[in-house]
This record gives C-alpha cells, structure tokens and sequence, in this order.
C-alpha cells in the first residue's frame, strides 16, 4: 500500500503515522454523520428520559401509554401494516407475474422503470393526486356516480381517513415490493420446480412446500421495510388530511412546531418510540433478508 | 401454462390502473379550472404566481448545493474506505443505512433542539445558518441512495491500480480525486445527483420544520388554500420525477450494458 | 418392446429442428450415455423423457406405457441435474424425503426409506445440514439420494458431474456407477465427456447435429467409430485421407503409398476419397510386432510423456500420430528422421463422413 499523500513516509519513523492519515480521510464524514445524523439522534433519545429541569425519569416513556398518544400509535401501526401488507400482496402478484409470468419483455421493463418513479412519488404531490382521483369531486368519484349511479362516498367512504391513506400509500408501497422482489423471484432456480415436479409434486405441492418456503424471508422482510416507511412518512399524510387524521408523524409535527402536549420531553419519548419501531422494523429486514440470500446463493 | 399467462396479464392490468388512474385523474384535474371546458388556465396560474418561481428557484439550489456537497463528502470517504480502511466498511454502510431507519421527522427534531439559537453551534439563530443546516439536512437524506450509487460504480472500476497509476505519474492527491476517480465514477455520481434530485424536490419535512420557503412547503400552503392549482403542481412535480429516475434509469442502464455483469 | 422405448422423436422449437429421427431402444438396467457436444440435442432427448418437453414426433414407451400424455410429476421417473437444484429451505433428510412426501406415503415408511438411501450414498451423518453447508459433490449425492428414494422406473443424470472438481468427478462416477449395478435402475446419462461416458457406460449413444451418430457399447465406440464425427469427438484416433486405387482389390493409396485393406470398399469407385481411421497405440517403429502393412514417413516431432513416447510422423500430407511405450532401450526419434509405421491392415478402418 502506497501512502497518497507523503513521499516521507518510508523515511519517518513514526509507525502510527500511517494509522492518523487513515483516519483522517475518514474523518469529515464521521464528523458529518456525528453532526448531522447520530448526535441529534441520541439527543432526542437521552432527553426522552430526564424532565425539561434535568432530572432522570421514566416518566415521559409511563406518558406515552395515554389513550390520546397510544391512539397516534395504534392509527400509525394500522396504517403503515395495511398498507404494507397491500402493498406486498399486490407488489407480489405483479413481482411474480412479470418474472413467472410468461408475459413478453416489454412488460417487465415498462413495469420496472415505472415502479422506479412511482416509489419515489410521494410526499405532497401525491396527496393531490390522490384528492383529484378519489376526492368529492375527482376523476372516478364523478365516473362511478355518471356512469354507474354509484356514490362512492354514499358508502362512507372518505379518502381523509384511514382507509384512504392506506391506498394512497399503497401508491408507493407497490411499486417499492415490485422492485425488491422481483431480483428474489428471479433467484427462483427452474430445476426447483423441474425437481419437485419430477418427484410427483402438484404445482400447489411446489408452491406450499418449496418456492414460498424459500420466498417467505424475502416476502416478510420487505413487508416489515415497507412497514418502516410508510410509519415514518408524514408529507402525504399531512397534506392529505391536514391534521385531522391522528398519526404519530404529525402528532410529533405538532409537538415540534407548538408543544401541544405541554411538555417538550414528552415530544422526545415520541421520537424513540418511533425510532423504536422503524428500527425494530429495519433489524428484522435485514435479518431476514440475510436468510433469503443464504439459501438462494 | 394458459392460465398462469392470463392471471399474469390481470395483476399487471390491475397494477397497472392503479399506477396510472391517479395521473389521469390529476391531469383531468388541473384541466378543469375553466368551468365547462379543458383549459391550461390552472397551469398559467401556477406558472404567474411569483411563489412557485421563488420556492421553485430556491428548492432548485438546495439540491444543486446537496448535490455538490454531498458528494464533495461522499466520494472521497467511498474512496477512502476502498483504498485504506476497508475495515471501516461495515461501520460506513450502517451509518449510510441510518437515514432510512430514522425517520425524517426525528432526525429535523434533534437539529431544532441542538443548533437552535442559545445552543453551542446557533445555525437556526439566522438564515443562511438555517439553509446550511437545511442542505445538510438533505445530504443525510440523500445518504443512503449517493452512496450505494458512487460506491457501486467504484467497484465497476480498481481504485487502487487507478491511483497507483497516477502516483507513479506524479500526480497530487487533488488531481487523483478530481482529475481521476470523479471522472471515473460519473455514472455513480449522476445517478446519486438525479435521486437527489428527486428528493429534494419534493421534500416538505425538512422544509417545514426548518421554516424555509422552499418548493415542498409551498406546495402543501397551495393544496390547503386552492383547487385546481395542487393538480397543476402534482403533474409538475411527477414530471420531475419522471425526468430524474428516467435520467437515473438511462444512465444505470447504460451502466448495466457494459461488463458489469 | 425395450423397457425404454424411444421410436422416431422428433423435437423442434420453432423452424429449429433440434431431434430429428431419434429411435433408441434401452433394456432394463442397462446404464446408457447420451456423449455429444453442447447443442447436439441430448439434453432435449433426455427432456423429453422427463417429460419437460413433448417431442413433436415419434412415440416415446416406458415399459409398455406410452408416456406422451403423461405429466413430468405423474411418470415415476428420477431426475439428477447438473447444478445439484437442492431445495435450498430443507435438510438433506427433507429433500430426500421429498418425493415420498407428496406422495403420501406414510412416516415410517418414509423415514426407513430415507434413511435407506442416505446410507446409500454414505451421507447419514450429515441428514441434519441444510445445502448451503455441503460440498457440491456432497449435495450431488443428496440429489442422486432424493431421486432414487421414489423408487423410479428410470434414471435420468443430466450432466451430473460437469460442476464438479476433477478429482470428485472421477469418485463420484464411480459411486454412481456402483449404486446403477446394485439398485439394477435403468439409467441414462448425459455428458459431453468422452472418457466419463466410456468408463462407466454398458452402452453409449454418440449423437451430433440432433441425431444419433452410432449406438454402441464403449468397446466398439472406441475402436470401431462408424462416422468420423465419432471418431473425431471420442478418441485421439489419426484420421486419414486416401484415395480408392481399386475397389475389387480393397487397394487405396495414402500420399504415393499404396495398402490393400482387410475392410471391403465395394461400394466405392476408384478414384473416390475416403477417410481412415488408425488408433494412436495401434503402431509402432520396431520391427519385432506383429504386423502385415506399413506406412513410411517423415517424423514431424516427438514428445516424451513419461509411460510413453508420442511420435507424429508426416505421410503424404497426413500427420499421424502414435505411442511407443518407454523402455531404457528405445531411442526417440527425432524431427526429420525418416521412419516406417508398421501395423496390422485390420486396424485401419474406413469411415463414413
């Protein structure tokens, strides 16, 4: 190995010297991850638990279990599990039908490509998508009640609640399981299924006893990856509901801007539950996703 | 054999309507202003808001100053890691790993406690503080996908006989970076630079929370206060997209022609 | 009718035809090699069998029983292929259990059966490992154990031992070859290696361009090839161009030397050319052997490799090559040197293009 940037060092004595011009190449981005991203994290983490005066206690996690906050929580959680459950259940059929599918080339990359743009459409434009599509006076709100005499939101439904965020998220869910998945159905060797099949196994046989056995690592682990995403989004929820739809990110977007909860530590204990669940969420993923990868070497 | 096709043509319709019925129904939408018939009209209204031109001008330099910096940090530490610490990899990809376990909204509340303004660094105390932390802020964000992009294409090429090659000529360690390894893993460089791109664009928590005017913010003051204009405006946004991940695909794909594989 | 029974098939994918008049004729425990290049169609010979392909043509009988309309998973056939294709979510126990599995079959049965065929193989030790934890060659004998554990008709072993190291290759067929002798399975095997297929074949199936070439036991393959395709991909044998002198008296001449073969040529005419096939072992310089003909020449080079001495002489244009065994009394010869071939007419044979 070459020292880059000194023609001394074959002469200097000092053994470490090599060892410091290492870690100081390292050093700006570990002082930028320090700055940017880990400090400020274990800030919100430390303070969630001591009071504003400074003093340790569990008090802020106890204030968590009320019903107002559990409540934020236990909307976030259905929402982000809906979603990422219809998400992967959709993301998967389609996974599978370009991969396994028979269907012509083109499909495949046209499927591809757009599942590329649409994981990355979310945020506020997608919200206003999801109003001019579904909305009291969107595109098939009118087209179901012209068409069919069909009022959609004669049957309660209301894109400003769960149920509407749940598809407006599936938005980008889909498309995110489409793109992971698809590299795990096309590890799905072809002598599996001649193998089976040859050993007198029915195509149900194959899918129950060997493709979803293998599948299932990938298929649970990109659901729990979805599940982590959808709970710490909150620009389309935000702009879809304002802030009449009680989820965790803007129950924490309104301590932030104005204390609503009347004490700023409490908003920390927020913030670690949260990291808590994506985090939880994220372990299992790549635990999971280790697995898929062992067997399909 | 038959029936698995037919099934396989229902998921992609049924996938497919689902991705594509939105966009109809936005570009329907931000048609209709005008009552009665099609119209540009919520465009024009759009385009004339001296608004839209500010944020969309100020979120425009914001990714142009994440991109610069980002990968002012990014490529030289994938470099680094690559040529001298190989054992620091594990650690490198977890924190690049971080921004997509925290969630935006934690990472934007832990800047507004530390470098707020009685704090040791005040950056929120004034404005070009605030923007500085505001492009920090996305060069976090964009952490996960620049740097799986530029260490990709690092792979592609042999950082070390690249700068032994270079050494031996004489070459300064600027010009090895510069003149050497940029050049080398453009297309690392430009894909991390699109989904930035994209990213920044449509960012709204950041922006918020921080108070800047920038292009996410505006659009959801736009979307509580207006009808047709947010239509308008998602058409817009969707097409930056489009335009981003379409230059990303391009130049991946491109990528994925040559001996990659 | 043979056991396995292959009449007339016909295989085309498109405008393609891949099989073309495919009749072969296997008995009951007899251990078949399909040998040929990649692309010759042996693979989809074998395919069709399993049923992964329908042939376009032709009627295809396992003992008795016309297979056509028979879906791969209701023929009772063992399949083995060349990269192992182990279900990566079992133990080697699950994956030889496998086949008894879905069929129902019941526990103990299962589990006697299992443990029958992993003894088999000398794997027992090892039931509880999953795939990702064994040598390729370890998971080839799971996948020969899992295929035989359904008690099949037939075996199929699709190029089973390509992706393996030399040295476990050459064991690994002989394991396989043991356990064909005492199971008595009917067995085909493909390769595209002509020394596997010699060394472990009752019978070998030489196939080029989608059709059988010659069928025969590796004995006459080796020494008698009927074609010079076969001769060619089999052996080193020398390949001879020479001109028919005169039909009525087997007379041909090679360069400006004229041979009176054993072989008939009276479906030739004089003048016409033939090819001529000579075994690199089947001459020699010293004068002592046995022989009735000769050829003379010049030498080209010789190399010494160890047991033997490889000469290759020029005659008339033809180089031809062939072994001396080493022994301190011969001297090598050497380039340039003018020298006479002496070997029995019977030997050199007459191919068919």
């Amino acid at each position: 190995m070459t020292a880059v940037s000194a023609p001394a060092a074959s002469t200097a004595p000092l053994i470490k010297k090599d060892t410091v011009i290492d870690w100081l190449g390292m050093a700006p981005f570990i002082i930028f991850s320090l700055l940017f991203l880990i400090i400020p994290t274990l800030y919100l983490v430390t303070g969630a638990f001591f009071t504003p005066e400074g003093e340790f206690t569990f008090q802020n996690i106890a204030d968590l279990f009320t019903p107002s906050i559990m409540s934020a929580y236990w909307i976030s959680i259905k929402v982000s599990l809906a979603s990422s459950l219809g998400g992967a259940l959709i993301g998967f059929f389609l996974a599978w039908a370009v991969v396994l599918g028979g269907l012509p080339n083109w499909v495949r990359s046209t499927l591809l490509t757009f599942s590329g743009v649409a994981s990355n459409f979310a945020g506020v434009p997608l919200a206003f998508a999801f109003l001019a599509t579904l909305g009291r006076t969107g595109l098939v709100t009118i087209f179901l009640r012209g068409w069919f005499g069909f009022s959609l939101y004669g049957t309660g439904f209301n894109l400003l609640s769960f149920f509407g965020l749940t598809i407006t998220y599936m938005y980008f869910q889909i498309p995110l399981m489409v793109l992971i998945l698809t590299p795990a159905l096309d590890g799905m060797k072809k002598e599996w299924r001649e193998a089976s099949e040859i050993l007198g196994a029915t195509n149900f046989q194959y899918w129950t006893m060997v493709a979803f056995p293998i599948l299932w690592p990938s298929l649970l682990g990109t659901t729990l990856l979805l599940f982590a995403n959808a709970f710490g989004a909150i620009a389309t929820a935000y702009a879809l509901t304002g802030s009449s739809l009680n989820i965790v990110p803007i129950l924490l977007y309104a301590q932030i801007r104005g204390d609503v909860l009347h004490n700023p530590n409490l908003g920390y204990a927020i913030a670690l539950g949260m990291i808590v669940i994506t985090g939880v969420s994220n372990v299992l993923y790549l635990m999971l996703r280790m697995r898929a990868e062992r067997w399909q070497k | 054999m038959k029936g698995s096709r037919i099934g396989a043509w229902i998921a992609v319709i049924v996938g497919a309507s689902y991705f594509i019925i939105p966009l109809l129904g936005t570009l329907e939408f931000s048609l209709r202003m005008r009552r009665g018939v099609y119209s540009i009209d919520a465009y024009a209204s759009v385009f004339t808001d001296p608004q839209f031109r500010a944020t969309f001008g100020y979120s425009m330099l914001m990714a142009l100053l994440t991109i610069v910096f980002g990968m002012l940090l990014v490529v030289p530490t994938a470099y680094w890691v690559r040529l001298r610490v190989p054992r620091m990899r594990p650690i490198v990809e977890f924190i690049t790993l971080l921004p997509l376990v925290i969630p935006a909204i934690v990472i934007v509340f832990g800047y507004l406690r530390m470098y707020n303004s009685s704090s040791v660094l005040p950056l929120t105390g004034n404005a070009m503080g605030t923007n500085i932390l505001l492009v920090f802020s996305y060069i976090t964000l964009s952490l996960p996908y620049v740097y799986r992009a530029v260490d990709t294409a690092m792979r592609a090429i042999d950082v070390r006989v690249l700068t032994e090659a270079a050494e031996s000529l004489g070459a300064s360690w600027t010009t090895i970076m510069f003149k050497c390894i940029f050049p080398n893993v453009m297309s690392g460089v430009l894909s991390g630079a699109f989904i930035t791109l994209a990213i920044v664009m449509g960012e709204f928590t950041m922006a918020a929370l921080l108070n800047r005017p920038a292009f996410g913010p505006y659009l959801q003051l736009v979307g509580a206060n207006k009808a047709y204009e947010p239509s308008a405006l998602a058409v817009i946004a969707f097409t930056i997209t489009w335009l981003s991940m379409g230059l990303l695909n391009l130049i991946s794909g491109a990528r994925r022609g040559a001996p990659a594989r | 009718m043979s056991f396995l029974a292959l009449n007339n098939i016909q295989k085309s994918f498109g405008p393609v035809q891949v099989v073309q008049n495919f009749n072969m004729n296997i008995e009951k425990g007899e251990f078949i090699s399909f040998l040929g290049p990649s692309g010759c169609g042996k693979t989809t010979v074998l395919r069709m069998i399993a049923g992964f392909e329908t042939p376009t043509g032709g009627t295809l009988y396992i003992n008795g029983k016309d297979q056509r309309p028979l879906k791969p998973n209701q023929r009772n056939i063992g399949m083995v292929f060349q990269a192992y294709a182990l279900f990566p979510n079992m133990t080697v126990y699950d994956n030889v259990a496998f086949g008894m599995k879905v069929a129902g079959a019941p526990k103990a049965e299962t589990d006697s059966r299992v443990k029958e065929m992993l003894g088999l193989i000398k794997l027992d030790h090892l039931a509880d490992r999953y795939p990702y934890q064994m040598s390729g060659g370890q998971q080839q004998r799971v996948a020969l154990a899992r295929a035989l554990a359904v008690k099949p008709q037939v075996l199929l072993l699709d190029e089973p031992l390509s992706a393996l190291d030399a040295k476990i290759r050459v064991s690994l067929r002989e394991e396989i070859r043991a356990i064909q002798r005492q199971l008595g399975i009917t067995t085909v095997f493909v390769t595209h290696d002509q020394e596997e297929a010699l060394s472990i074949s009752d019978r070998i199936v030489v196939m080029n361009a989608g059709k059988a070439d010659q069928i025969g036991t590796p004995f006459e393959i080796y020494n008698t090839p009927a074609t010079r395709f076969v001769a060619s991909f089999v052996g080193t044998l020398n390949l001879i161009e020479a001109e028919v002198i005169d039909p009525a008296s087997n007379c041909i001449r090679i360069g400006d030397q004229d041979i009176t073969l054993k072989q008939s040529l009276a479906s030739y005419n004089g003048g016409d050319k033939v090819s001529l096939a000579l075994r690199p072992e089947a001459g020699s310089l010293s004068e002592g052997i046995k022989s009735d003909t000769a050829l003379t020449g010049q030498v080209v080079s010789a190399h010494f490799l160890g047991s033997v001495i490889r000469t290759r002489m020029d005659v008339g244009g033809n180089v031809i090559s062939f072994d001396m065994f080493n022994s301190p009394g011969v001297t090598p010869p050497v380039a340039g040197e003018t020298v006479t071939l002496r070997f029995m007419a019977a030997d050199l044979l007459v191919i068919r293009d």
